[in-house]
């Protein structure tokens, strides 16, 4: 610094001049870059699928586990009940997305009741926000689960992501009502949380997950 | 169409709204960080994660500034990363090829003060640099550079000013040809 002198004048024109010669851009290769981003984004979609399915199927397989278990007295219906030990042998893949499901249901039904009532109050920690951001991954794999081949659990789960997405992103800041409103508003006219509540197993059949999850 | 509808396509995955995005915006990122690497296949590497890095973040643009205004700051950083992991490869080779690079493209045209410049711009400190790079190069003002390198917009003119006066030092001798 002792032989530096700071001074907003601009360099003389000819080492101006100079400099804009420093590193030449060359005309820009604009077909062949749009050709690469398209493709990495394919691979990084694909890898992004099967480490969904990944996921899934490790989520399943230690879900089959517990389902043996619960096979014997929980999850079942009066029907399968009286099939006895056939729904080892027929059941238990269905009675295992329906024990995930369940479990992610009341899990959602749970966060979002939270995100009325602290909304309210005008604070959302960021534990509140880090749990959400968790269940909308799980929401994601539901989605490419064979959970979401039913219609109307498909339906809900894309309104849950949508809902979920737009939760994780509120800002931190407190103004944040607007937004906050918009995602109530939402809830309100998908009528989201009747519509999870009577997906939900409990208000319905006389099921229960005993000793499970 | 305006930048916000053309956003909000493109973060809906509309393929026409995302090319339309990287139409508008590549030549001034492959610009700056070809500047900056000085080598075709980095700039390419550069603007091609620049915009795969966009794109998949593109949900966090909240709309607040212009389009650019957040994308700049992904390509400073992508870039410098970029090259420091470059250097750190391979440091002492990169500074001959340089060097013989500079020396013989500068033959065409006033070679010495080209090669002596390109030799100053070369041993300025990344931050100055940089600047130099953006402002007096490539034309972006204080706030973009601000924007996009992370620092005040004071630091930016400090750097700028530094630079400069780095350079003058660099080449004083030439001082007498441009005075006339």
């Amino acid at each position: 610094m002792t032989t530096e002198h700071l001074d907003d004048e601009p360099l003389p024109e000819p080492l101006l001049g100079a400099a804009r010669g420093y590193h030449q851009p060359p005309p820009v290769p604009r077909e062949a870059m749009w050709s690469a981003i398209t493709a990495e984004r394919d691979r990084r979609r694909a890898a992004r699928r099967n480490l969904r399915r990944l996921r899934w199927g490790l989520a399943l397989a230690a879900t089959l586990v517990l389902g043996i278990g619960i096979g014997r007295y929980g999850w079942i219906s009066g029907a399968t009940r009286a099939a006895g030990g056939a729904v080892a042998a027929r059941g238990a893949p269905d009675a295992a997305y329906r024990v995930v499901t369940a479990q992610y249901l009341a899990r959602t039904e749970a966060l979002l009741t939270d995100f009325h009532a602290e909304s309210r109050r005008g604070r959302l920690d960021p534990q509140f926000l880090a749990s959400t951001r968790d269940l909308l991954t799980t929401t994601r794999l539901m989605l490419d689960s064979p959970a979401a081949d039913d219609p109307r659990l498909g339906a809900l789960l894309q309104d849950l992501e949508l809902v979920l997405a737009q939760i994780a992103q509120l800002p931190q800041e407190p103004e944040r009502g607007g937004d906050v409103d918009l995602i109530n508003q939402g809830l309100s006219q998908r009528s989201v949380m009747s519509r999870l509540r009577a997906a939900t197993p409990d208000a319905g059949a006389p099921t229960r997950i005993q000793g499970a999850l | 169409m305006d930048e916000a509808e053309l956003v909000a396509r493109a973060r809906a995955g509309e393929p026409a709204a995302e090319r339309a995005l990287y139409e508008a915006h590549v030549e001034r990122v492959y610009r700056l960080v070809y500047r900056m690497a000085g080598d075709d296949d980095l700039a390419r590497d550069f603007t091609q994660d620049t915009f795969v890095r966009a794109f998949e973040h593109l949900h966090e643009f909240r709309g607040d500034a212009r389009f650019s205004t957040w994308l700049h700051p992904i390509a400073v950083s992508v870039a410098l990363n970029g090259l420091r992991k470059v250097k750190r490869l391979r440091h002492r080779e990169v500074e001959l090829d340089e060097g013989l690079h500079v020396a013989a493209g500068g033959r065409a045209a006033e070679p010495d003060l080209k090669r002596r410049l390109a030799a100053a711009i070369e041993a300025l400190p990344e931050g100055y640099r940089t600047v130099f790079l953006m402002h007096d190069v490539e034309g972006y003002t204080h706030e973009e550079i601000g924007t996009a390198v992370g620092v005040e917009t004071g630091t930016s003119k400090a750097q700028l000013s530094r630079a400069r006066a780095k350079l003058r030092a660099a080449l004083a001798d030439f001082a007498g040809e441009w005075a006339t």
